[in-house]
């Protein structure tokens, strides 16, 4: 049974009892029972990040995935939810999962629990706290990974960009494949291309980095309709390929005029 | 669409040389273990690479002597041309004699030689 707990605030003319917004069941309109916790136990609330809402079902899967992982790993210091399954809809192929832990941890049982219950790929990362940090400091696709996230406890985190530009330069390596395969990728072979060469250039410019915000700066770079017009392949091949070449070019020049200049 | 041969092999080398050209540079690094955690959703050069072997005749078997000569040079001449360009801009740490190895056990894997 789905249980919150909440605190009666005083009101004007009535007193209240204030629901989160993003919670498991607790439709609007439906009847519930308010009594006091006396001794019963606290249930822990999960932290959601740049999440204005999610579908009920999907909170209630959440809520048990953390259970789950509570029930099954001992000694970790946290576990977060990220990826397309925060989106809204239904429109992911996997549940993406941090587990941050300074020890060794055996996961296939774990994942085996979680795919049974959620009848969804699991598909789990395992680091330790400082390399999510190195990661949250260096890596674009980390930052917006993050961006986006449930966390089973509250992440308090200070970033500041790290510029390394050796690594940016890997990064961007990647996306170099979109030019030569054009013809042979499908659109989100593509999108994740794109979105990668998007994401460096945002970290260069030490701008906010967030899905959304990487989304709507394709749109406008490559002079898009809209987002879809990548994901589903309806690109005109000879425009978006002299855009995407020359922003690449630039953003290769950048990055080598950074290890030119030895900064790290 | 239309895949003739050379088309195929000319994706098939293009995709290979980024695949080594990147292992070259993880090395120059040393750092690459936060780089790969979460990059999952793209597809890697290795397994475009992959994929267009698979459709260049024999699939199964090593490919002619010829081809498997063009093939290697021009996959070493694509790496060279992209680590240089590096090197000359004050990349340090890069090691030109990991190309040749590398080379030869891609292709190896491929079972193009």
């Amino acid at each position: 049974m789905v249980e919150l707990i909440a605190r009666i605030s005083k009101g004007s003319k009535m007193d209240q009892v204030y629901l989160p917004k993003n919670r498991s069941g607790f439709e609007i309109g439906s009847y519930i029972v308010i009594k006091p916790l006396g001794t019963e136990r606290i249930i822990e609330k999960p932290y959601f990040y740049n999440i204005k809402d999610i579908e009920p079902v999907k909170a209630q899967m959440i809520n048990e995935i953390f259970r789950i992982i509570d029930k099954n790993i001992q000694d970790y210091e946290n576990a977060i939810l990220t990826g397309s399954f925060l989106d809204r809809g239904f429109n992911f192929n996997d549940i993406d999962i941090l587990l941050v832990s300074k020890n060794k941890v055996k996961i296939n049982d774990l994942i085996n629990k979680l795919e049974k219950f959620t009848g969804i790929k699991i598909h789990i990362i395992i680091l330790d706290n400082k390399t999510l940090i190195n990661g949250l400091e260096t890596d674009p696709l980390y930052i917006m990974m993050l961006s986006k996230c449930i966390s089973k406890k509250r992440l308090i985190y200070k970033i500041k960009y790290k510029i390394d530009y050796k690594l940016l330069d890997l990064e961007l390596l990647k996306s170099k494949l979109l030019i030569d395969n054009f013809d042979y990728l499908d659109g989100n072979e593509k999108y994740y291309f794109v979105r990668n060469i998007i994401a460096i250039y945002l970290f260069i410019q030490n701008k906010k980095i967030s899905k959304e915000i990487v989304d709507k700066k394709i749109v406008k770079i490559f002079n898009l309709k809209g987002i879809d017009d990548l994901k589903k392949n309806k690109l005109d091949k000879v425009d978006f390929l002299k855009k995407y070449k020359s922003f690449y070019q630039q953003l290769f020049n950048l990055i080598l005029k950074g290890i030119k200049n030895g900064s790290k | 669409m239309v895949q003739n041969r050379n088309k195929l092999i000319d994706l098939f080398i293009g995709n290979a040389a980024n695949s080594i050209v990147h292992k070259v540079l993880e090395i120059a690094i040393e750092n690459s273990e936060i780089a790969n955690k979460y990059n999952k959703e793209l597809i890697t050069s290795r397994d475009l690479a992959k994929k267009y072997r698979e459709k260049i005749n024999p699939k199964d078997s090593p490919l002619i002597e010829r081809d498997i000569e063009y093939i290697k040079s021009r996959i070493i001449n694509k790496i060279r041309a992209e680590l240089l360009l590096r090197i000359s801009n004050g990349y340090k740490n890069i090691n030109l004699n990991l190309i040749d190895g590398f080379v030869d056990n891609f292709l190896k894997e491929m079972k193009i030689n």
